[in-house]
């Protein structure tokens, strides 16, 4: 306690009071938002004002379960966002443990060039991605939204590093124990990286739920639309809207997953965050 | 039975020779010790014998089976690790498990095998726990413990109690002699510290730059010497070598006139000629107070009082540092000058070289009698 | 001796094949997914490429020296580099003093903490969608504040002066948290005990800010100002969704201009020009982030 209180600025009550101001103005849009969500649309079109969902209603709720597309869109983006992050796992698990343990020729340069791949942002070359696909016929399908976000080097690059740091030892004491490499990997590597697997899954569960360019171009029909891309969809001149408090909970209702996934697995989230400062 | 051979194994890491062309026998439940400073080579060597390290040339037997291409889990050696190398992430009784699964092996027949060692090293309580649950000496336990389910042929140590504190290392050390007998296997340990080597030694082998210097008994170690380097290295404090040149060859010796007097040494004067420089080795241990004039005049700088012995540590005429070591209640004090007496059988012979003369059977009389 | 050398051979080519197996399930998805299409990005952007039908006709460098020509790309660049220039030092700044807010391992803190950071795990689509409605005129919460204080409230997305502050303020919202994270992870590093002797040293608290809390963080401060500009620079959900580019083509960014010229107009040789224009922008910046890294250590 005492050793933290001597950094400067984060111990005294004036600092404290202004964060707990500013973060009262950070999550007042969230919480007006969801109070919106919980009001009846005919009392919107009345008035906006007020934080607390007075009178209160589930309507908007039980339309977006019964009338929506939205069930279907939320299936998409998790069938998108689970197949992303456990394929993800298993190739990059695969490859960082090559790159980590095994020694092969051109092992440098093959390393360099998959991370050269980091610098190739989603952006550039979705036009070729998008052409690519076409040309297959593939688009309106699952493996299309997911089949990028696989080829994304971010997982190689940290279960390599995570990989390097387990002690040599541990492998040689298996190979005297006369484990082959894949037992090595199964019940030696696997296991001991979870902490890393957890976090490079989080991650990749968020960024594939929240991704919007791709499957904006890919999924055109709202059969297909991930929940991101479908909310966009609901989103026209909506300021105006009748169904205001339906669309807030539509917003409300998509974002369930990842507040949740967030709220369980925050630590792993922030250890994530804190590992590209390659410490 | 089971006996390891090495003839002519060498190890290159590109250009560079790390290990040259090594010769030795390893017999049926001998202990051998490889010793030597860091960077010696000892833990390449037991590593090639593990199966951990290519060999580069020349050839590894046991029991008369080349082994140069089996690879390490086939080889019938089990390895203790410096770091004890356990899984984290498995009980003890798993990590023990692990390569006997890896070979199919039957259940019974493993969970046998577990408590045997179990009860051996008496650690039936720490099975469930994980290493991270135990202590540095409960982890050294379940590392052994590993090796011992998989009745291996030979034993491997790679510098096993380096990570433990001094108490404990003592202790282990006592316990892996006991481990030996009672297992009477072959042990091949490899460690730094010439205590270890001589306490738990059969036979040890003294490695220097990637060559065998000496290959002994501890006591032919500690008395013949082969050069100077071994000397240094077993016996602590270390041998005090003093430049010095043949003043006379004497029936009983060599008489070397050095910086600080003249000393007799019961050495053969084999090619020796009056006036050639030699060095000369004597034992901190083997040094005493003599009656003023005699031996090595030697300025005292520090006195170190340990309560049943004191340490002298001082200078000759021509600046060399001398360990002296005195009994307990030994009259030095630091700034005087003290006469060191030293017992013509007691002293060492040496080439400028650094090669060992044969000392005289006088001098070895009785010494490897016990 | 030659046994030797064939048993080295040997176990090079089993690692060799092993290591191959390994790494073979990524590179499919690595080379067939993400190296290929860039090749074929510049390919195309050698073309007069359309979206559907097969009209594809080599034309050389001619995307490029329309892009170069086209002033619509420039307003393009320039607005996504105001935003950029906006954000960043918002950004940066306000994760800074956040983080230095915060860096302390009590349960208040920890809560403050997660309230910044939890907007950073909502999609570009909600965030925008809870933005569009705290800016709007007529409902939103700034115009019900401005109401109550008898002032009239501003169509802010519909204004030319204020579209992009709106924009710049929907995106700190949304992305302060991965910033104040990182400095946080900085501050932790900087052991106590330099605080302590620090004290002993007589230095007030602002000289212990200055002379140890600053220079410390001098690497991650590096790190997320251009984590910061690569991200910015590739701005797109919020402008398409908030404003559409508009009013009168005033926030239009770069990768929005892509996707309309790709997939609006169907231009993907011009499109892909354009993408390999920011693709070098990018790999610049990414390159800074790479000297200054190595320079530091």
């Amino acid at each position: 306690m005492e050793k933290r209180a001597i950094r400067p600025f984060s111990g005294d009550t004036v600092t404290l009071v202004l964060m707990i101001a500013l973060a009262a103005m950070w999550i007042l849009p969230t919480i007006w938002v969801i109070s919106l969500s919980l009001r009846p649309n005919m009392d919107l079109m009345r008035s906006t004002a007020g934080l607390l969902p007075i009178p209160f209603t589930l309507q908007n709720y039980i339309d977006i379960v019964s009338v929506s597309m939205t069930p279907r869109w939320l299936l998409n983006s998790a069938i998108v966002a689970i197949g992303t992050t456990v394929i993800t796992l298993i190739v990059a698990s695969l490859a960082g443990y090559a790159f980590a343990r095994i020694a092969f020729p051109f092992k440098r340069t093959l390393f360099v060039f998959i991370l050269c791949g980091l610098m190739i942002p989603e952006q550039t070359i979705i036009i070729p991605l998008h052409a690519m696909i076409t040309d297959w016929g593939m688009h309106n399908t699952h493996a299309a939204l997911i089949a990028p976000r696989v080829a994304m080097p971010v997982g190689v690059f940290l279960m390599t590093q995570f990989f390097r740091a387990i002690p040599l030892e541990l492998e040689e004491a298996a190979r005297l124990d006369n484990a082959s490499r894949l037992t090595v990997f199964r019940r030696i590597m696997l296991p001991l990286s979870i902490p890393a697997l957890t976090t490079l899954g989080i991650y990749t569960f968020l960024q594939a739920w929240n991704d919007f360019f791709w499957p904006l171009v890919s999924a055109t029909n709202s059969n297909m639309y991930t929940v991101t891309v479908g909310l966009s969809s609901l989103q026209g001149n909506f300021a105006q809207t009748e169904g205001l408090g339906f669309i807030m909970a539509s917003a409300v209702f998509a974002s369930l997953p990842v507040v949740i996934v967030y709220v369980i697995f925050q630590k792993y989230i922030v250890r994530g965050i804190a590992m590209t400062t390659g410490k | 039975m089971a006996s390891v051979r090495l003839r002519a194994v060498a190890k290159n890491y590109g250009a560079v020779r790390a290990i040259h062309e090594v010769n030795l026998d390893v017999e049926h439940r001998e202990f051998v010790v490889l010793v030597g400073p860091s960077g010696c080579g000892k833990s390449t060597l037991l590593r090639m014998i593990a199966g951990l390290e290519t060999i580069s040339g020349g050839e590894i037997t046991l029991d008369d089976q080349v082994i140069n291409d089996v690879p390490a889990g086939g080889r019938g050696v089990a390895m203790v690790f410096q770091n004890y190398a356990l899984y984290p992430h498995m009980t003890a009784a798993q990590n023990m498990a692990f390569g006997l699964e890896n070979i199919g092996m039957a259940r019974e027949e493993i969970n046998r095998r577990i408590a045997h060692a179990a009860s051996t090293l008496k650690i039936e309580e720490l099975l469930q726990r994980r290493p991270k649950a135990m202590s540095g000496g409960q982890r050294q336990r379940i590392a052994i413990g590993r090796a011992i389910v998989r009745d291996p042929k030979v034993f491997l140590f790679d510098e096993p109690l380096s990570n433990l504190d001094a108490a404990l290392r003592v202790q282990m050390r006592i316990e892996i002699a006991k481990l030996h007998q009672r297992l009477d296997a072959t042990m091949i340990y490899v460690t730094h510290d010439q205590v270890e080597a001589m306490t738990l030694a059969d036979k040890i082998v003294v490695l220097s730059a990637g060559r065998i210097e000496q290959v002994g008994t501890p006591l032919e170690l500690y008395h013949t010497p082969r050069n100077t380097f071994v000397a240094g290295f077993i016996g602590s404090p270390k041998m005090n070598i003093i430049d010095g040149k043949v003043a006379a060859i004497t029936p009983e010796g060599v008489d070397v006139e050095t910086p600080s007097g003249r000393l007799a040494i019961a050495a053969e004067p084999a090619g020796l000629a009056i006036g050639d420089s030699v060095r000369v080795g004597i034992r901190p241990e083997h040094m005493g107070v003599g009656k003023p004039g005699d031996g090595l005049a030697v300025v005292v700088e520090v006195v170190e009082r340990l309560g049943d012995e004191t340490m002298v540590y001082g200078t000759i005429g021509d600046g060399t540092s001398v360990v002296v070591k005195l009994d307990g209640t030994a009259r030095v004090r630091t700034g005087e000058t003290i006469p060191i007496s030293v017992a013509a059988t007691d002293g060492h012979l040496f080439t400028m070289d650094g090669e060992a003369l044969r000392r005289t059977p006088a001098a070895l009389e009785g010494l490897f009698d016990v | 001796m030659s046994s030797a050398v064939s048993r080295a051979r040997m176990v090079r080519l089993r690692d060799g094949l092993s290591a191959l197996a390994f790494l073979a399930p990524f590179l499919v998805f690595y080379l067939l997914f993400l190296v290929y299409p860039f090749g074929l990005g510049i390919w195309i952007s050698f073309h007069d490429w359309e979206l559907v039908g097969s009209f594809r006709e080599w034309i050389g460098l001619w995307n490029y020296e329309d892009m170069f020509a086209d002033p619509q790309f420039w307003r393009a660049v320039r607005n996504t580099l105001t935003f950029a220039a906006m954000t960043v030092p918002v950004m940066v700044g306000l994760a800074l003093l956040l983080a230095l807010g915060l860096n302390r391992q009590t349960r208040i803190h920890g809560a403050l903490r997660a309230i910044f950071f939890t907007s950073n795990v909502l999609s570009v689509t909600v965030v925008t969608l809870i933005w569009i409605m705290v800016l709007s005129p007529d409902r939103g919460l700034i115009a019900q504040l401005f109401r109550s204080l008898g002032l009239e409230p501003i169509a802010f997305l519909a204004s030319t002066t204020w579209a992009m502050p709106a924009i710049v303020a929907t995106t700190v919202w949304w992305g302060i948290g991965f910033p104040m994270i990182l400095f946080l992870a900085g501050l932790q590093q900087i052991p106590g005990e330099l605080y302590e002797a620090a004290r002993l040293d007589n230095a007030s608290p602002w000289r212990r800010f200055t002379r140890i809390t600053l220079p410390a963080l001098r690497r991650t401060f590096v790190l997320v100002a251009i984590l910061q500009v690569i991200g910015q620079l590739q701005i797109f959900g919020q402008v398409l969704i908030m404003t559409g580019g508009g009013p009168s083509q005033s926030t239009r960014s770069l990768v929005q201009t892509i996707y309309e010229t790709g997939f609006a107009d169907w231009q993907l040789g011009y499109a892909s020009a354009m993408s390999l224009f920011l693709f070098v922008v990018m790999f610049v910046a990414s390159m800074a982030q790479l000297y200054i890294a190595r320079q530091e250590d």
